[in-house]
């Protein structure tokens, strides 16, 4: 394959480059390079010595002429840290059993049970190939990758764009097709199935049903449209329908099973660690749909962009989301950006804080908060510096997820605990691109 | 697809439909700035960290998932 050098910069690649997500042609006043490295560094941390994340993304695309170009990303993860396991406090000190049936915890009067055995390295690899084909059509097709020590996704995708309108309008469509395979730490529990303790006997009689890996289907399509409103102002409203198939469940959430009137644990029985808990257990399929509209705006010197994402799926939950971004450009070589972001959702249907001694078992239940009704808000800011070759940034955000901390499931001794308790956590990135 | 989404597309759908008036090519020099774009690394961070702490994904692009986070 020959492979032209790019020539500089010429209106129509420009024109183009603006209207689809596609990365296309950027806009350069000299010779176009030939390669783009993205590179970030990110450290996320919650509060409560709950989940810290490090992480690399680096990301290169290679433009091989105006028309072809090609991109790789790879993302490494590192988390550590602890994450509620879905039972609630108690007067008493609970004990629960680690994946795996050792590495049991305890957890103090009054506390919010974390498991602490949450650890994970994730890698992640994904490309795309992108194409025009012809003057008013492009096409992208890439790959998806990911592998944890418990989980591993692979997946395909392609999108398809055509401009319309003298490159007003671009209307795209993309489909996307993910399996993972899951495969949780000690094997799979039985949903709405009792924790057992640490000498569990029965282990080994189900360890054949334990161990085989689970797996999960994704099947995503978006289509939309991008509107050229105005010299200043430019509109993207898009759709998608996600459907997901198979082990939906996670494999490490609980929950607490409690006296209807006093709100105490229950006894577990032999075998059990000393209350009763239950495995989580979700339905195996979610259809989510979305809809999702973002409106930029060029001033003389600074941009803004605003976008809001109404969801829903066939658990229950709806949610609805927005997200604003101001863009300073301060001088030619500097700008800080604020970014505010607000979400709320309602809660799935199968969520429940506890479980009452004497209800009849639901078909699904969860315990996990981030199914529960809550509500999140972002604040934030980027500040960039361009240099010859690229550009730094860093990017400060804080985070603040709060649910019903009492809801009406708190009965007798729950009353007095926070039962979901809020999530504060700071995101912070060093980014830095450059072109060569 | 519930009612409020219905119309939220037609409405937005009209939107679209009643502010077209045709930018020429040589009008683009605010639409072409840098800025007006997302940064994908920003979005790609953005959207895995909410994926894994909340109940909705997608929009912008594909709802996928990819990740035992959730």
């Amino acid at each position: 394959m020959q492979l032209k050098k790019p020539i500089g910069s010429s209106l129509a690649a420009a024109t183009c480059g603006l209207l689809g997500v596609l990365p296309a042609a950027p806009v350069a006043a000299q010779e176009a390079p030939d390669w783009e490295i993205d590179s970030s560094l990110l450290y996320y941390g919650e509060d409560n010595n709950r989940v810290t994340d490090g992480s690399l993304m680096i990301s290169a695309r290679r433009r091989l002429d105006e028309d072809r170009s090609y991109n790789l990303t790879l993302t490494v993860d590192s988390l550590t840290g602890a994450t509620p396991s879905g039972a609630v406090p108690a007067n008493v000190v609970q004990t629960f059993t680690g994946p795996s049936g050792g590495g049991s915890y305890v957890v103090q009067p009054g506390e919010t049970p974390y498991d602490t055995n949450f650890l994970d390295t994730r890698i992640a690899l994904s490309g795309s190939w992108n194409q025009a084909l012809g003057d008013a059509m492009r096409y992208g097709i890439g790959f998806s990758s990911s592998d944890e020590y418990d989980y591993l996704h692979l997946g395909l995708n392609g999108r398809l764009e055509r401009d319309f309108n003298n490159r007003n309008t671009t209307v795209f469509v993309g489909a996307a097709f993910g399996q993972d395979k899951v495969k949780p730490v000690g094997g799979t529990p039985v949903g709405l199935a009792p924790m057992f303790g640490e000498d569990d006997e029965n282990e080994e009689d189900d360890d054949e049903d334990r161990n085989v890996d689970l797996t999960k289907d994704v099947v995503d399509v978006l289509f939309g449209v991008t509107q050229v409103l105005s010299r200043r102002s430019l509109l993207e409203l898009s759709f998608s329908y996600g459907q997901s198939d198979g082990y939906l469940t996670d494999p490490y959430k609980i929950l607490s099973v409690v006296d209807p009137l006093t709100g105490a644990p229950v006894p577990g029985l032999e075998d059990e660690v000393p209350y009763l808990y239950l495995y989580e257990k979700r339905p195996d399929s979610r259809a989510k749909q979305s809809l999702f509209a973002e409106w930029r705006h060029a001033f003389d010197r600074d941009s803004m962009a605003i976008n809001f994402r109404l969801m829903d799926d066939d658990w229950g939950v709806q949610s609805q989301t927005v997200d604003a971004r101001y863009r300073w450009n301060i001088n030619d070589d500097s700008y800080l950006e604020p970014h505010l972001r607000y979400y709320t959702q309602s809660a799935a249907d199968f969520y429940r804080t506890v479980l009452f001694q004497g209800d009849p078992q639901p078909d699904f239940a969860s315990a996990d908060h981030r199914l529960a009704d809550m509500g999140a808000y972002t604040a934030g800011f980027k500040y960039g510096r361009r240099t010859q070759r690229g550009e730094f940034s860093i990017r400060l955000e804080y985070y603040r997820q709060e649910g019903d901390p009492s809801p009406g499931s708190a009965v007798g001794d729950l009353a007095s605990f926070e039962l979901v308790p809020p999530l504060t956590a700071i995101i912070a990135q060093f980014g830095y691109k450059f072109r060569f | 697809m519930n009612r409020r989404l219905q119309i939220a597309i037609l409405a937005l759908a009209v939107a679209v439909a009643a502010g077209c008036a045709e930018v020429k090519p040589w009008e683009r020099d605010l639409h072409a700035r840098a800025d007006m774009k997302a940064d994908q690394h920003d979005a790609a961070i953005d959207d895995h960290i909410y994926f894994s702490k909340e109940a909705s994904s997608g929009g912008r692009g594909f709802a996928g998932g990819g990740c035992g986070c959730n």
